[in-house]
């Protein structure tokens, strides 16, 4: 197939640059924003599965990058070598989903919103009462502190994220998880397992998440247990998947680079925290006047190039 | 004896839909289930598909007990549904939504080529073939009846619940959905079929059962069944 041939090898090439890029430059701010990118992707799709493709609107999942951000560094910096930090905190964030994830998934609709949003909501005020005293890294770390292992990091987790939901899009697992987001009761009477399928989509995303939680917690010098747990995790995901695209492989992607673009030129020309009221009201031109994304607008456009070459596929 | 319900009832607040009804299905058989508006036939699709669960009585599928198993197994185990207002997978593709019914349904695969080339088989025999790349919130209410008994022919059934297929239609789509439903039942499968459309019922079961607030209240021949005073009464209510 000449077609999977072409996105492969821009794919492939996109990481060959990207794995290059810190022999162009040592700029530490090239770094940081790239970093930031890659780490907003990985999380971005990790909501992307439980939120676009199984259509569950998980709003707390700052909980899962939470706890995957302390676990992973209070292990680390207790000394357990850091994959094995890493790992165990993506594995505390998906044991944590599986339990929550049974009795919540019996709620529907919006009542399984607001019942995610208060549980991390609940974890939130849990954490900042037990941990009020932010953890910094030990003066000999700092010593040897270095953005470029924080950026491969990084892009192995996005790398990750994105073979990942490359998979969940063409597998029996994404088929059952979009039936389901589509319609339970059709769904159902088909053969899927509705339990079954959020359970699997949840597990997948909060351990991806827990990993962006844990790379975070490696990258930063300092970090507040609170601020780990904030809402802002969940919201940005949410903005840039449905900014991007929601339930597409590439939406998350050009969200994430867009977002950390915006972001950070908004914060140069705006007094700071006023870039979320921007965001806020970017979300709702989205949702309204573009319910696709960017990567539905940037589909039209080559088409409308394209066309007169060939006809246009009706109903896509 | 492929189905047997044995004194099933399901009420909603004080509104009793389905009245201590027994009902047998016959492998093999195309059973006609009409009834005025109101009476229980959609509910009853809703208890067989597991949907609904019944507040007392039993449902069997050759011989086994599925009154309490959920919706997915109850596919698993050979039966499939149609919905009379239809809910296709919108925003997946026509050949996908049917590729869901392979996939999960009695002869489930994890491949997804041997889930396409079954899918694209049934498109082809229920005539959506060259609609499969379209997205499902494209297509208009008759390919989405199609679509629907497409799906349903993917699990693989044994026995097929069709819930108002015809409605909609113009006579000649009438016909060939008569035709459709013949050549399903001679590829082995057995169906019920409710239908608002009298010579399509009349022309197509082996068997009709009529039912009224939730209780039958004839069953036999199609011609029979009609003829009956009871039924004539339930649709147009009783001679003053």
């Amino acid at each position: 197939m000449p077609k999977n041939w072409k996105s492969f090898s821009i794919f492939g090439g996109t990481i060959a640059l990207l794995a290059l890029l810190p022999l162009f430059t040592n700029r530490s701010d090239v770094l940081t924003w790239s970093c930031l990118t890659l780490q907003y992707i990985l999380l971005s799709q990790s909501w992307n599965i439980i939120g676009g493709y199984a259509g569950q609107v998980n709003l707390g999942h700052a909980a899962f990058f939470g706890l995957g951000a302390l676990t992973t560094r209070y292990l680390w910096l207790a000394g357990l070598p850091f994959p094995v930090s890493l790992l165990s905190g993506a594995f505390i964030a998906t044991v944590f989903a599986l339990l929550i994830g049974i009795p919540a998934f019996r709620l529907r609709g919006i009542y399984f919103v607001i019942g995610t949003l208060v549980l991390a909501e609940i974890l939130k005020v849990v954490i900042d009462t037990r941990f009020p005293v932010a953890s910094a890294l030990s003066t000999e770390t700092l010593l040897t502190y270095s953005l470029i292992p924080r950026y491969y990091l990084s892009l192995m987790g996005a790398v990750l994220s994105v073979i990942a939901v490359y998979f969940i899009s063409r597998s029996r697992l994404g088929l059952g998880m979009m039936a389901t987001r589509e319609d339970e009761d059709a769904a159902k009477t088909s053969g899927v397992s509705i339990l079954q399928n959020k359970l699997i989509a949840f597990a997948i995303s909060t351990f991806l998440a827990g990993l962006a939680g844990g790379i975070f917690a490696f990258y930063m010098v300092a970090i507040q247990p609170g601020y780990v747990f904030s809402p802002i995790w969940t919201f940005d995901s949410v903005v840039i998947v449905f900014v991007g695209g929601i339930g597409t492989l590439i939406g998350p992607i050009i969200g994430s680079v867009f977002f950390v673009l915006l972001k950070q030129w908004l914060s140069l020309h705006l007094p700071g925290g006023s870039h979320l009221a921007v965001f806020g009201v970017l979300f709702i031109l989205v949702v309204l006047y573009m319910p696709d994304g960017f990567i539905e607008a940037i589909r039209r456009f080559g088409k409308m190039m394209t066309l007169g070459r060939k006809p246009a596929v009706q109903g896509r | 004896m492929m189905l047997e319900m044995e004194s099933l009832s399901k009420s909603f607040g004080g509104l009793m839909a389905i009245n201590h009804l027994d009902l047998d299905v016959y492998e093999g058989e195309i059973l006609g289930l009409i009834g005025p508006n109101g009476s229980g036939k959609t509910t009853l699709f809703n208890l067989i598909s597991g949907l609904f669960k019944p507040d007392s009585g039993k449902i069997k599928l050759n011989g086994i007990d599925i009154t309490h198993l959920s919706s997915h197994k109850i596919c698993q185990m050979g039966i499939a549904r149609t919905f009379q207002l239809t809910k296709p997978f919108a925003q997946m593709t026509t050949l996908e939504n049917v590729m869901v019914g392979k996939a999960f349904g009695r002869t489930p695969t994890w491949s997804m080529r041997e889930a396409k080339e079954e899918a694209e088989k049934i498109l082809e025999f229920i005539g959506l073939s060259e609609k499969g790349m379209w997205r499902a919130s494209a297509l208009g209410v008759v390919d989405r009846k199609k679509l629907e008994t497409a799906r349903a022919l993917a699990t693989k059934p044994k026995l097929l619940l069709l819930d108002e297929m015809m409605a909609g239609l113009t006579p000649t789509e009438v016909e060939e959905a008569m035709v459709l439903v013949k050549k399903i039942r001679d590829s082995g499968i057995t169906l019920i079929v409710v239908e608002h459309v009298m010579e399509a019922i009349l022309g197509i079961s082996d068997r009709v059962v009529a039912i009224n607030a939730g209780e039958k209240i004839a069953e036999g021949a199609p011609q029979d069944v009609v003829r009956e005073k009871k039924v004539i009464e339930a649709y147009l209510g009783e001679e003053a």
